[in-house]
């Protein structure tokens, strides 16, 4: 377990791009792991200035370091705690999608015929639903509340890696040291899970990074567009807030940070997904 | 081939069917009255007993799915919750919006994206390149949201160069059609939300150009046409892009498929009256009807972008055609 980090951190930093990526990605972690020690206030009380007055809408300054909004609520503490539901949101979906996805490619391409064809059609089916509207549905029908928003996204992403996953199980079945493996009379399961799954961790391992990217944004529209959990803020719902209490023009800030912080967080999925796509795909180490 | 295009055709129409029947089930799985999607739950009770007499919804379940394939079939798709409206009236109007919305961005996603992608591959790692690479990563990265309201800031609010949103100004007359697209008020509305649109396609075209060009300058014919000793350009764009442009087209309609979602976040932004805007009013209202026409008309664009995708990898890769059996 332990030689399996190392070497993934570093794959990681031996790219770039990707060491950058996988700091900020720890960054967010750590915040989203601390955010209650973090938090100089709490981010649902509306907060009075040295004089006593509300602080609304305040830029940032010495005391409110990210500013306020129009409820006189401390962007930074918002934003700490935010990072934590988005952190939690994109880390819940992205591993589920990617355990379900890389098992329906598995199996699928292992068996074949009746199996693969079912498990295709149902891909085929998921890949014809738009995915933001699904949530919008799902989460409009079933209630605003952070899980349903994980399952919903669930629901969706896995369809990527489970054509990708397949694909390569396809080519490796055919490799001479699984037909050694069947010679000697290993059962299906322990091919599949002890001979095919390690061959393509690094495959697995890019899709898991662009799974929780993608569940990030999706996340973000969803609570963007106020399909989201009012109780677990996460930036996409500051930006909800903002959009909604029609300050646009006039809180640079409010729109900032939490803006920032989704392109920094997908960025960072996204180069610690290119650095194994070199590894997974040796021909791009060339370009 | 012929007969490659009819097995598409098929599959697309279950997974049509397929699609339908999901919807159908969600919005009956509805905590509470299952009922409600169909008749709003504020009408008086008596009225209500007597619409669901007259909408067949007091009939076993196998019977409703029944009535329901067939009036989507039949296009006959209810009427809102909150305006009566006929709910195919409004989609058509809002459907074309959309199309003339996604067209726009789509058409300066390809102009630029493959002209760029073209110049980044020929002059590959100069700063442009990396630049150009930096910026498309970050732009892929950053929801539409944020790219538009950042435009909106910027060009809007600031600059007041464009309108803050919506189709036309305030207090015209609702146009469609011919008429829409010939007058400048619908252009000047139209740029910034299309500008966001490129922007969240962007950086699929530029990369894959740049790709699918640095591979093609690789090749042989390259080579001879520098020793013919042909200009750069000539080079670049007669020979190279030509070749290079074929994988960029199939995966646009991918890309279609997949940015229906970032559609509807800029039609919110700029309160642009189109499928996704109707989309999430009828979400936030709970106007079922409504909602779930609009979902499935949203499915439908997507689900036939897939099989215009898979029409055209099988046009291109012979073995996809001849089916993937042989290894």
């Amino acid at each position: 377990m332990k030689e399996f980090l190392f070497t993934q951190i570093r794959i990681i930093t031996r790219h770039r791009f990707g060491a950058f990526g996988g700091l900020v990605i720890l960054f967010f972690g750590v915040i989203a792991l601390l955010a209650p020690v973090l938090a100089p206030h709490d981010p649902w009380t509306s907060l009075a200035t040295a004089d006593g007055r509300l602080a609304i809408l305040k830029p940032p300054s010495t005391e409110f370091l990210l500013g306020t909004t129009s409820m006189g609520r401390d962007i930074l503490s918002q934003m700490i705690y935010a990072t934590r539901t988005t952190v939690l949101i994109g880390l819940s979906s992205g591993l589920i999608s990617i355990f379900i996805g890389a098992n329906i490619g598995l199996l699928s391409g292992y068996f074949g015929g009746r199996l693969d064809e079912v498990l295709m059609r149902l891909t085929d089916i998921v890949y014809g639903l738009p995915f933001l509207p699904f949530l919008i549905v799902l989460i409009s029908l079933f209630g605003r509340n952070i899980w349903f928003v994980i399952i919903a996204i669930c629901c969706i992403v896995w369809r990527t890696s489970a054509r990708v996953v397949r694909a390569q199980t396809l080519s490796i079945r055919q490799r001479q040291f699984i037909l050694a493996a069947k010679a000697r009379g290993a059962g299906d399961g322990r091919i599949i899970y002890r001979h095919i799954l390690p061959n393509i961790m690094p495959l697995l391992l890019l899709y898991t990074s662009f799974n929780i990217a993608w569940s990030v944004l999706a996340e973000a529209g969803a609570s963007f567009l106020g399909f989201s959990d009012p109780d677990n803020l996460s930036w996409g719902g500051i930006l909800y807030n903002l959009w909604i209490s029609g300050k646009i023009r006039v809180a640079w800030w409010w729109f900032a940070w939490p803006s920032i912080c989704i392109i920094l967080l997908v960025s960072a999925l996204v180069f610690v997904s290119r650095a194994y796509e070199e590894v997974a795909n040796p021909r791009l180490r060339q370009r | 081939m012929r007969e490659f295009i009819v097995r598409r055709c098929i599959y697309t129409l279950l997974t049509l069917f397929a699609v339908a029947t999901i919807l159908f089930f969600i919005f009956r799985m509805l905590p509470g009255d299952p009922t409600a999607q169909v008749i709003s739950p504020a009408l008086d009770p008596a009225v209500q007993a007597r619409l669901q007499k007259a909408y067949g919804l007091d009939k076993p379940m196998a019977v409703q799915y029944g009535l329901y394939l067939k009036n989507l079939v039949t296009l006959n798709w209810g009427r809102s919750f909150t305006t009566a409206e006929p709910v195919f009236a409004m989609l058509i109007y809002r459907f074309w919006n959309t199309i003339f919305l996604m067209a726009a961005g789509l058409s300066f996603t390809l102009i630029f994206g493959i002209g760029m992608g073209m110049v980044m591959a020929w002059r590959r790692n100069s700063p442009l390149d990396v630049g150009s690479t930096l910026a498309a990563l970050v732009l892929q990265s950053a929801p539409p949201f944020v790219t538009g309201i950042l435009l909106l800031m910027t060009l809007s609010y600031r600059l007041d160069l464009f309108p803050t949103g919506g189709m036309l100004a305030s207090g015209t007359p609702l146009m469609s059609g011919i008429r829409l697209i010939a007058s400048a008020d619908f252009w000047h509305h139209l740029v910034l939300p299309a500008l966001t649109v490129a922007f969240y396609y962007l950086a699929t075209p530029m990369l894959i150009m740049r790709d699918s060009m640095l591979e093609i300058l690789g090749s042989d014919f390259i080579e001879l046409a520098k020793a013919k000793g042909l200009s750069p350009r000539i080079i670049m764009i007669r020979h190279a892009a030509r070749n290079a442009l074929l994988p960029v087209l199939t995966v646009t309609s991918v890309m279609i498929g997949f940015a229906i979602g970032g559609q509807v976040i800029v039609e919110q932004v700029f309160s642009w009256p189109g499928m996704g805007q109707l989309m999430v009013q009828s979400a936030s209202s709970q106007d079922y009807p409504v909602a779930q026409a609009t979902f499935m008309l949203l499915a439908v664009v997507v689900i036939f972008m897939n099989l215009l995708t898979d029409i055209s990898y099988g046009w291109l890769d012979p073995r996809i055609r001849l089916g993937g059996k042989a290894s």
